[in-house]
């Protein structure tokens, strides 16, 4: 009797074992949201935002280590700094994959949200497609330019792992589609949709006006052709710009708000970088090439863009021989150049001064609080030590604004009037379209100070800048540096504007002196970086298609020139 | 106070537990059989009781013996053990023959259950509880080093209460979890752990390690660790035994007529066992120069510079980096000198005793350990109450309940970011004392460089990392015999821990500024409640068969809660409403249930030939419907052979082959298979914003495969006086459940799927006996050794590896390579041009090829291990060596160093510079033109660019070590024959001694220390605490 009741206590057990009634129910993830607790434009909010403001690790990385310093707008190797200005012209996998990994890995937001919203998905919706097209063209713009080939054609194909990379000049048409079709599907439309259809705030670039964002795929697309324009095997380009310039172009910027509040490491700003740590070794000053363009020329966005040096007196003591050859032999030509970059500065007053006491001892006096000077962009680590800090002129407070004091925070640029402007005057000297191209150009320079709450006062005015002259490339010279000085703290755009047009010609020219400047990676040497190193990523899960696209348009290194640069200077 | 009364209590209730036991003494001499000497130190025990004593120097003994006490059994190490019947003699004199007594050893198998060890066919290592008493380690798996063949442990170098990672017979799984499942009495333990030494991520700047679940363990608790090698000794744990299974058996109480007291305590203290090696010419600054205080020589000059690139020491007064003007010279034990000596002190009380039906054990232990890193340490408190009673004839119970708290101070964190990032770079001439005021007068860090730096006492004595532990495991079994044939258990068991972790980064730190903490808790539970139907028959006299019927149900949960916060309102106030900025995270209840019914059954045939089949199948709520039932059989085959070889056992005595096949398999955890969106808590100016996780789930995911073939050998020769234990297996496990990372073009950043094979393949050889043993001495050597080949067969089409781990710096990481191994280190090289010179650019620096190339492996060739005993009369010497040949690890950490020019090694080309034999390209790329380069650089310049190089860092971790050495002296008896004490042993012991032999360009880490314990993040090194060398004494008393 016992026996049984013991062996009917195991067939209890037995059928417990067995039941599988609630493993359904708790396998299920109560934080998970599933597409009928969602709808689309929440999805949209995080693919414009991380094109722009993505976390610190690549704001600090792809943005400030690599791109605005290419792009002459910043620069490192002052003393106290963390690196000298040689910093990524020698190839560091750590931040070259920080920004491979940042811009290959953006692509999932933007396939998401148009896998949400194409035909027959879960928010079928063709208006909020034909935006996502449009920050893909974006997206691809910048990726493409940054690197040159890379996944394009294939990618977003759930059946390829391993999409091949491929041209740009193919990427550069790809994306023309994308955007024509965007166009195309908006129409006259205004609106994505009513109530939870309507992209409305999510959007935080337009706001949800479709006409913004079809007059932003068009500016867009004029910018892409103009960029090809010239390379080889572009000969499309020609059409688009004349199409480009028949339909409407931006005339009102595109902007991206700043999150003053967001956690840095969703979404972070330059102060992120610039107050979260003591001392001056995360910070940087301003280029050189920049200030002098906008004090040469009394541009009154010069105080909008950076704050006058602190200034000070310093003094400088050559190296003994025996300590440091180098330094020794180096010194008065390295006090020469620090000083005569100073003094470029100097108003006429004579009052930054050069004291040498005799061999061995030079004393730099730079005024306090009166002046704008830009830091010579490139400097090596030997010139390190005379490299004050106190000489340079930082960037103003809005760029460099902490988060949480309730102060604003400068935009981020996403594309604007003046770069409408800027892009059309150049089409017009290439012999494109209609209107005076002085006109189009000084409405550039006027959007582009807009931008910074200033406008063109009568100095600036009376400054040679203020009006296109010359023969058609001095013309071109004057648009692309103005295009380039309105792109500060856009470095990507900046880097690309001097690599294509070839100015300032001071950047693009690269360097000569190894005893002041950083030569840079065997195969960059004195030369412009032209793009970066791919990131280890498509060496580890993609090596084919990597190897096959080095092989097509040269060493993986800083020197390789992209496609459309090809055809510069 | 408390401390006497409890003193007074332990005496009392000893002594009265040594009056009730006096009844009649019988005294008698042990000698050898072989040559009749007598034999001091036996142990003599009252069979079914814990009383006993040993022989004194003479051979003799004198026991009091219960009235009823029937039997007395003798045993020695190297001699047989013998069991003498009492009667009614008060003499008993005993002859012990020489040999093992292994031959019917009996062994704990999976489920418990009691095996003898010559009928299995397959392959298991038991190490006794005293070889993990004796010398202490605070996580009683770092004992198994060296004691058993085909396990790799790699200790995180966290110090007390640190993780150690286990690998049994190789890895597996490339992304799951590779470490064994543990089982305690019987109960799944959860040896999960937080932190991120235990986690997926490979970032190299921070790592913590806040130790896992087998470190709770209290070493004298435990009677026995059994290690299933492998799926073919553990396939009926089925989705767990993937990796092999260490089953833990804890002790009981004895059936005593008394009451048995023991005491043990063991202190043991800690010295860096590897520090740098440092040079002392060179201090604080760059370029050579010396900081007089003139122009461009002025303190913020100084403060510009951390590293130690300054001039040669003369001794002369220059600036110092507080500001003073100080004598320029070396401080050689700077670093040295920041570690104190360290110290465990454990403190073990157990009370045992019962009747015939009845035992109870009660432990307590108290465990304070003192890092060796100023102000850290941990405090444990183990309770342990194990109880075991016979209802009536058919019906008993086993419960037990432990009860474990931990709290630790100020672990350290790993890393290029850790504590001895900030400690080891130190410039040569500062005096660590100057850094002990560790705060400016405005919150902010002070330190000796104006760049972002981190200040050791800053983070030892200011900043926090607390973390408590709460433990309570248990269970209870109800045992019944329903003939003599046929019996069952019935039993739950339950394992809960929660665990609360406090970080704190002060105001001022350097790189929080405005201060951050984080405060995390987390539960964990895993309960266990399983039958078990037992089966034993003799069908004829030769012909035997065993069975077992079983079924289990798991249920594990998880729960977190945490809050993050930064920036304080009041910089000295560290907490929720001082944060400006606050994150709060809640996981709710995650539960998994996996439910299991398993069988078993074992023939024999005339005790030489055995053969065991296995089968189970679990249900794991985890996979989805059609996946979820999954079966995973077994069997093995072994025959007894010496009988028919050797009938006399003239040379040899016992032979066995065995071969066995079994296939198990694992799970996943919850959640893997529903799509869902992640919403964002903090969206973009405070828009509600979703998105996609960047892992394509699969929810058609299938159970991981593994079937694992081994063969074996067992053999022991000349009256046992040598043994041999041999085994080879192949491990094969496929359908891996991973993530594979694809291209992030696709959309995704990995797949999740069920893709791949892995393979290992391996011999294990276990070699022993006693080559000695006459009179009073013996000498007894056991050696294993084993070699273990792990490679990766297959993936995914297209894809050929898989990166485990990649720096922040981006210039090592560490793979699987299809058709090549498993943890290969790859990193960059110098660049060499096709004529294979060095390539240098314009200003004459070494250029870094960036395309990386296989530098290594990280796992060894093969580990051994041999453990002497040498034994004079009462004296014992344990000596235990381990070895570890093959294997290469980065060592982030020697390229930091070299960088701040504070190693040996940089002295090279400080005064004289170099112009390294390399070439220039003055050409293009496309027709370059190779220029023998003229250009000197300094040696602050040449190893700016060698520091950067990973190859040049790859050490090989090739070592051999004097893992232990414990003296043991057991008191002869007749010192306690008045008292109430029965025996006393004193042991000194040391642990990590010494290298024995590592290579040479090791010498500044200790090359068997990982960054972590987890799969990610191995075979690289960054800044981790050094490994200690520790020495102490343990005393043992039992009453």
């Amino acid at each position: 009797m016992k026996t049984i009741k013991i062996l009917l206590g195991f067939v209890f057990v037995l059928g417990l074992a067995s039941c599988t009634s609630d493993f359904v129910e708790i396998n299920k993830n109560p934080n998970a949201i599933t597409s009928d607790e969602a709808s689309a434009k929440y999805f949209i909010t995080n693919p414009q935002y991380k094109l722009y403001a993505p976390d610190r690790y690549p704001y600090w990385r792809a943005h400030l280590i690599n791109v605005d310093r290419y792009a002459g707008h910043f620069c490192f190797g002052f003393s106290g700094c963390w690196w000298n200005d040689g910093l990524s012209y020698v190839p560091n996998t750590g931040y070259t994959d920080a920004a491979w990994d940042w811009m290959e890995g953006y692509f999932s937001g933007i396939n998401n949200f148009m896998g949400l919203t194409e035909e027959g998905a879960d928010f079928e919706n063709p208006l909020m497609y034909a935006a996502g097209q449009i920050i893909k063209g974006l997206y691809y713009q910048m990726f493409t330019d940054i690197f040159g080939m890379i996944p394009f054609s294939e990618a977003g194909n759930p059946d390829i792992t391993q999409p091949a990379f491929d041209s740009q000049n193919d990427i550069y048409q790809g994306i023309i589609a994308l955007l024509d079709q965007a166009m195309a599907t908006i129409g006259d439309n205004t609106t994505t949709g009513d109530g939870v259809n309507d992209l409305g705030e999510n959007d935080v670039w337009c706001g949800g006006d479709l006409q913004q964002w079809k007059r932003m795929a068009n500016t867009l697309k004029l910018r892409i052709a103009l960029r090809a324009y010239g390379a080889p095997n572009a000969t499309w380009a020609t059409g688009a710009i004349n199409q480009a310039l028949a339909a409407d172009l931006l005339d009102s910027d595109v902007l991206m708000e700043k999150d003053a509040i967001i956690s840095q490491w969703s979404a972070a700003c330059y102060g992120d970088v610039w107050h979260n740590f003591g001392g001056t070794g995360s910070k940087w000053t301003v280029g050189k090439t920049l200030i002098d363009y906008l004090r040469d020329n009394s541009d009154p966005r010069l105080e909008k863009y950076a704050q006058v040096a602190e200034g000070g007196q310093f003094s400088f003591t050559r190296p003994k021989e025996a300590d440091d050859v180098d330094g020794y032999t180096n010194f008065w030509k390295r006090v020469d150049f620090i000083f005569a970059s100073l003094a470029d500065a100097d108003d006429g007053s004579n009052d930054i001064t050069l004291v040498n006491q005799g061999d061995t001892l030079a004393t730099i006096t730079v005024p306090e609080e009166k002046y704008y000077i830009g830091q010579p962009t490139r400097l090596n680590g030997k010139i390190y030590g005379l490299v004050k800090w106190e000489f340079f002129s930082k960037p103003a407070e809005i760029v460099t604004q902490q988060k949480n004091i309730g102060q604003p925070i400068f935009p981020e640029i996403i594309l604007t009037a003046a770069e409408s402007y800027f892009l059309q005057a150049e089409a017009k000297v290439l012999g494109f379209g209609s209107g005076s191209e002085n006109q189009l150009y000084q409405d550039g320079i006027t959007a582009a100070m807009a931008l910074w709450g200033t406008a063109p006062t009568a100095e600036f005015q009376a400054s040679p800048m203020w009006t296109l002259t010359g023969t058609d490339a001095e013309k071109l010279e004057q648009i692309s540096v103005q295009r380039w000085l309105s792109l500060y703290t856009d470095g990507f755009e900046a880097w690309s504007v001097v690599r294509k047009s070839g100015y300032p010609s001071i950047l693009a020219d690269g360097i000569t002196d190894a005893d002041i400047f950083a030569v840079g990676e065997a195969g960059l040497d004195n030369d412009y970086p032209q793009r970066m190193h791919y990131g280890n990523a498509p060496q580890s899960n993609n090596l084919d298609n990597y190897n096959a696209a080095v092989a097509a348009q040269g060493p993986d290194h800083q020197g390789t020139m992209l496609w459309w640069a090809k055809t510069a200077k | 106070m408390k401390k006497n009364l409890f003193l007074v209590l332990v005496l009392s209730i000893a002594f009265i537990g040594s009056v009730i036991a006096q009844e009649r003494t019988i005294t008698g001499t042990v000698t050898s059989a072989d040559d009749g000497t007598t034999l001091p130190g036996v142990n003599v025990v009252v069979q079914g009781t814990s009383i006993g004593t040993v022989t004194n120097m003479d051979g003799k003994y004198s026991i009091n013996v219960p009235a009823d006490a029937e039997a007395l059994e003798f045993s020695f190490v190297g001699m047989m053990n013998k069991t003498v019947p009492i009667g009614s003699s008060s003499v008993i004199d005993v002859a012990l023959e020489s040999g093992f007594e292994a031959m019917d050893e009996v062994v704990v198998t999976a489920l418990g259950i009691s095996r003898e060890k010559k009928a299995l066919g397959y392959a298991i290592t038991e190490v006794g509880g005293e070889e993990l008493a004796t010398v202490k380690e605070t996580n009683v798996i770092n004992s198994l080093a060296g004691r058993v063949a085909g396990v790799v442990l790699t200790q995180s170098p966290s110090g007390p209460g640190g993780g150690t990672r286990v690998v049994i017979r190789g890895n597996n799984s490339i992304t799951g979890n590779n470490q064994p499942l543990y089982v305690v009495d019987g109960i799944p333990m959860d040896n999960s752990g937080f932190g991120s030494a235990n986690g997926t991520g490979t970032a190299n700047y921070r790592r913590d390690d806040y130790g896992t679940g087998v470190s709770d363990l209290n070493p004298d608790d435990i009677e026995s660790m059994t290690v299933l090698k492998g799926p073919n000794a553990a396939a009926l744990y089925g989705a767990r035994a993937a990796n092999g299974v260490i089953l833990i058996t804890t002790k009981k109480g004895r059936s005593t007529k008394g009451m048995g007291v023991t005491y043990t305590h063991s202190s043991t203290f800690e010295t860096p066992l590897l520090l740098p090696e440092y040079q002392n010419q060179y201090g604080q600054g760059t370029r050579g120069y010396y900081y007089d205080g003139s122009p461009s020589f002025e303190l913020s000059d100084l403060l510009n510079s951390g590293g130690s690139w300054g001039g040669k020491f003369d001794g002369q007064d220059y600036l110092y980096w507080t500001g003073e003007t100080r004598p320029y010279k070396a401080q050689p034990d700077n670093v040295k000198d920041f570690f104190r000596t360290g110290s465990n002190m454990v403190n073990t009380i157990a009370f045992d005793g019962g009747t015939a039906n009845s035992s109870l054990r009660f432990s307590y232990t108290n465990d304070v350990a003192k890092s060796i890193l100023p102000n850290a340490g941990l405090k444990r408190h183990n309770f342990n109450v194990r109880g075991t009673t016979n209802l009536t004839d058919k019906l008993s119970v086993d419960a037990k309940v432990t009860y474990f708290v931990q709290e630790s101070e100020n672990r350290p964190f790993h890393g290029t970011e850790g504590l001895m990032a900030y400690l080891y770079d130190i410039p040569r001439n500062l005096d660590i004392n100057d850094l002990k005021d560790y705060q400016n007068p405005d919150y902010s860090v002070r330190t000796y460089t104006s760049g972002t730096n981190g200040n050791p006492y800053w983070i030892v004595n200011h900043d926090v990392n607390n973390d408590t532990r709460n433990r309570l495991l248990g269970f209870a079994k109800v045992n019944y015999a329903i003939t003599d044939w046929l019996s069952a258990f019935v039993r739950i068991g339950t394992d809960f821990a929660s665990q609360k972790i406090e970080t704190i980064q002060q105001y001022g730190h350097h790189y929080y500024p405005t201060g951050q903490f984080n405060f995390r808790n987390y539960q964990t539970s895993e309960t266990n409640t399983d039958f078990l139907l037992m089966f034993d028959k003799e069908i004829t006299s030769d012909f035997k068969i065993t069975g077992n019927f079983g079924g289990n149900m798991m249920y594990q949960t998880y729960e977190q809660m945490g809050v993050n916060g930064r920036d304080f309102k009041i910089p000295t106030k560290p907490t929720t409403d001082s944060a400006r900025e606050l994150n709060p995270s809640y996981t709710p209840l995650q539960e998994k249930r996996i439910n299991s019914l398993y069988g078993s059954a074992s023939l024999s045939y005339g005790n030489f030939i055995y053969l065991d089949v296995s089968g189970r199948n679990d249900w794991s709520s985890t996979l989805p419907e059609d996946n979820w039932s999954y079966f995973y059989p077994s069997v093995s085959l072994s025959a007894l052979l010496h009988e028919f070889i050797d009938p006399g056992a003239n040379f040899m005595n016992f032979l066995k082959i065995r071969g066995s096949w079994a296939k198990v398999g694992s799970d996943t955890g919850p959640y893997q298979l529903d799509i869902a969106y992640d919403m964002q808590q903090d969206g973009y100016l405070g828009l509600t914003t979703l998105t996609r996780p960047a892992i394509k789930l699969n929810p058609d995911l299938k159970p991981e495969q593994t079937a694992s073939l081994e063969f074996g050998l067992e053999a022991r020769f000349l009256d046992n006086r040598l043994f041999v234990d041999f085994s080879y297996y192949n491990i094969k496990t496929t359908d891996l459940i991973m993530d594979v990372p694809v291209s992030a073009s696709t959309g995704y950043s990995n797949f999740r799927e069920n893709v791949g094979e892995v393979e290992n393949k391996g011999v294990e050889i276990m070699i022993g006996g006693t080559p000695y043993s006459a009179g009073d001495f013996s000498w007894d050597i056991s050696a294993n050794f084993s070699t273990n080949k792990n490679t990766l067969n297959d993936l995914i089409e297209g894809l050929d590896r898989y990166t485990f781990s990649t720096t922040n710096a981006g210039n090592v990481d560490v793979r699987a390579t299809v058709g090549a191994g498993y943890g290969d280190i790859w990193g960059t090289t110098w660049m060499k041009n096709d004529a294979g010179q060095l390539v240098v650019n314009a200003d004459g620096i070494p250029q870094v090829d960036a395309t990386k190339k296989k530098l290594g492996n990280y796992q060894p060739d093969w580990v051994g291990g041999i453990t002497n005993n040498f034994r004079y009369k009462t004296l014992s010497l344990n000596i235990l060596l381990d070895a570890r040949i093959g294997g290469q690890v980065y060592s982030g950490t020697d390229a930091g160093l070299d960088a701040s020019g504070v190693t040996k090694r940089t002295l090279k080309y400080r005064e004289e510079g170099v112009i390294v034999d390399g070439v220039v390209n003055t050409g293009t790329d496309e027709s370059p033109v190779w220029t023998p380069n003229t250009e000197q650089i300094t040696g602050q310049e040449y190893w700016g660019a060698y520091s950067g190089i990973v190859e040049n860092y790859v050490y090989d971790q090739t070592n051999v070590m004097l893992r232990e050495l414990s003296l043991t002296y057991q008191l002869p008896s007749n010192l306690f024959n008045n008292v109430f004490i029965e025996s006393v042993s004193l042991s000194l012991v040391g642990r990590n001694l010494a290298f024995l032999y590592k290579d040479k360009d090791v010498v500044n880490f200790d090359p068997t220390t990982s960054y972590s314990t987890s799969n990610y993040a191995q075979g690289v090194v960054f800044y981790t605490l050094p490994t200690t060398r520790s020495y102490g004494i343990t005393l043992n008393v039992k009453f």
